[in-house]
């Protein structure tokens, strides 16, 4: 399982793909920085990061299908899947090492942009406690949005529809909360509760106001989880119906 | 020993292989032969677990696919039809991802890389991208893939497509070579591989099984119908006649022009006898023999009629060698 891992985080950066979705995801983060730091009122003392990523999560967000769509898409195209469907290993493992490998990617992209807080920690004061949070907050929100757009590039041979779909998915975990809030929705209370156990906006905003909750944390992981869950079912039953 | 029990595949309503069994012995090389499109690679993909079954089971060394799908995969080398490479990656940083997918333990990596590396003569290349190499070199890096782990088993999935002849003679070899070591069942639809490298043959058809046999044997069954090849000078109505006149001859079945005024003639015979006769009295009628020859009948021609009949079923799995086809001559 190791060695697929390895190899899936290698592909990322022997091919300019880790490269260019960083340089997007930095310059996407440059702006929301700069944008925050020149709307900042003079009697703010400390700079408030998990606004940036508040603010701007959905650019954040609609990088993480570059990532993702090629994933298992593009090993269906070239029919390199075989390779692991016929090595001892199983298909969870093979799941889990991709996921891991893309988490690794997106947590170095992550560290890259921890040169922001650094220039304003070293030329202003910053909110160690909320940055740190703000940090968490959005790992956890990736991890999960990472699965979704792994399921994705599970269903397809195409990594731009993948991409597709991936992007097609991220709008709806968007909308969910505002969708749940909705006239319409609020009328039918058992469906607007659903919506919101499955939202992630408002627990994403927790965190992003530097408020930590151990129930949030568990959301995001057993989310993540459960999607990892069907894309292996995903894999598992076009194996059955097809070649 | 594979043993491949009442295997069946359904796309959705279209079935893709129906009932096939047969048995592979160890240190065997089984060909596996079929038109296009006959259900080949499903039963390939089948018996290496990347495909299941809708019915039927695979047995590789008493261990079932179904229920212990580690343990077979670990004694399975297997090359698909198209090979799995990744075009980004280096030769020998592929094969070594390979071996640390297969489980090969960490200290014997780089000694079966060598060993895959070499066999395929792919050392000059280990450094190389795949993507930019040749699909010949392709297909051996898939191949060497097969290799790692020192699998009890290869399949290989017409491992000869694509390649030019002088690859394709060395495939041949190194399966021979290979056959010391390993058991093999490999896929093709190219006769004279069949007949070079293999024992056994399953033919296929339809994704049903038409013959389980031994070379010798299915060539035993067409034996009789014998093609003498004649290359003559002369006017052909002249060489037809004569052809005619000559005892011993049959129909003639086909005339290709080649240069002018002169014709090859494939015409059926009773036995070689024929040909002295047949020379004497083309050149008592004025004309020039420039080439004769016959061409026994042969794999093809089981192949042929083999894949345009009914299906042969074998209760036993094959495990008697001598023929059982019971079908009407047409």
């Amino acid at each position: 399982m190791f060695a697929l891992y390895k190899r899936e985080v290698r592909s990322y950066f022997c091919t300019p793909f880790a490269y260019i979705v960083s340089a997007l995801f930095l310059m996407v983060f440059s702006w929301s920085f700069i944008r925050s730091i020149s709307q900042m009122s003079s009697s703010t003392l400390s700079f408030q990061f998990p606004a940036v990523f508040y603010n701007n999560f959905f650019f954040f967000i609609f990088l993480i299908p570059l990532l993702t769509m090629r994933t298992f898409a593009e090993e269906r195209k070239s029919h390199t899947e075989t390779l692991w469907l016929s090595a001892p290993i199983r298909v969870w493992q093979v799941v889990l090492a991709k996921y891991l490998a893309v988490v690794t990617v997106f947590g170095l992209m992550l560290v890259l942009s921890l040169f922001y807080p650094l220039v304003a920690f070293i030329k202003g004061s910053v909110i160690v406690s909320s940055l740190i949070c703000g940090y968490l907050g959005f790992i956890l929100w990736s991890l999960v949005c990472i699965a979704v757009g792994m399921l994705c590039s599970a269903v397809t041979d195409s990594p731009i529809l993948a991409a597709v779909f991936g992007e097609a998915a991220m709008i709806f975990v968007i909308i969910l909360d505002s969708f749940a809030e909705t006239q319409f929705v609020q009328s039918l209370p058992w469906l607007s509760s659903a919506m919101l156990w499955f939202s992630t906006q408002h627990r994403f905003a927790a965190f992003a106001q530097g408020f930590f909750s151990v129930s949030d944390l568990v959301f995001f992981v057993s989310l993540s989880a459960v999607v990892l869950a069907w894309i292996v079912i995903v894999i598992e039953k076009r194996r059955w119906s097809r070649g | 020993m594979v043993e491949i029990r009442n295997l069946t595949k359904y796309y959705g309503t279209h079935p893709a292989v129906t009932d096939i069994s047969f048995t592979v012995g160890d240190h065997e090389v089984l060909g596996f032969l079929g038109p296009n499109g006959a259900g080949k690679s499903t039963t390939m993909n089948m018996i290496t677990g990347c495909l299941p079954s809708t019915s039927g089971t695979v047995l590789v060394d008493g261990h079932d696919i179904a229920k212990e799908p580690l343990q077979v995969k670990r004694l399975i080398g297997y090359l698909p039809e198209l090979p799995p490479v990744y075009p980004e990656m280096r030769v020998r940083e592929y094969l070594q991802f390979a071996a640390g997918l297969k489980g090969v333990p960490r200290a014997e990596r780089k000694k079966q890389v060598d060993y895959a590396l070499e066999k395929l003569s792919l050392t000059d290349v280990q450094q190389r991208v795949i993507g930019n190499l040749s699909k010949g070199y392709r297909q051996r890096v898939g191949f060497a893939q097969a290799l790692l782990g020192n699998p009890k088993f290869l399949i290989l999935d017409e491992p000869t497509v694509g390649l030019d002849p002088k690859q394709v003679m060395e495939v041949r070899t190194l399966i021979q070579d290979l056959a010391r070591e390993h058991t093999i069942i490999f896929s093709t639809h190219i006769l004279a591989e069949v007949a070079a490298v293999c024992e056994r043959v399953v033919i296929i058809n339809k994704g049903q099984i038409r013959a389980v046999d031994t070379i010798e044997n299915l060539e035993r069954q067409v034996s009789g119908v014998l093609r003498i090849r004649l290359k003559a000078e002369g006017e052909m109505t002249k060489v037809t006649r004569i052809i005619r006149s000559v005892k011993g001859t049959g129909d003639i079945e086909d005339v290709v022009p080649d240069t002018p005024g002169v014709n090859t003639y494939t015409i059926k015979a009773e036995s070689d006898e024929v040909r002295k006769p047949l020379v004497a009295a083309l050149v008592a009628g004025d004309c020039m023999v420039l080439e004769i020859s016959t061409l026994h009948s042969s794999l093809e021609d089981v192949f042929v009629r083999l894949t345009s009949s009914a299906p042969f079923t074998d209760p036993e799995f094959d495990t008697e060698p001598a023929p059982k086809q019971k079908e009407d001559d047409n």
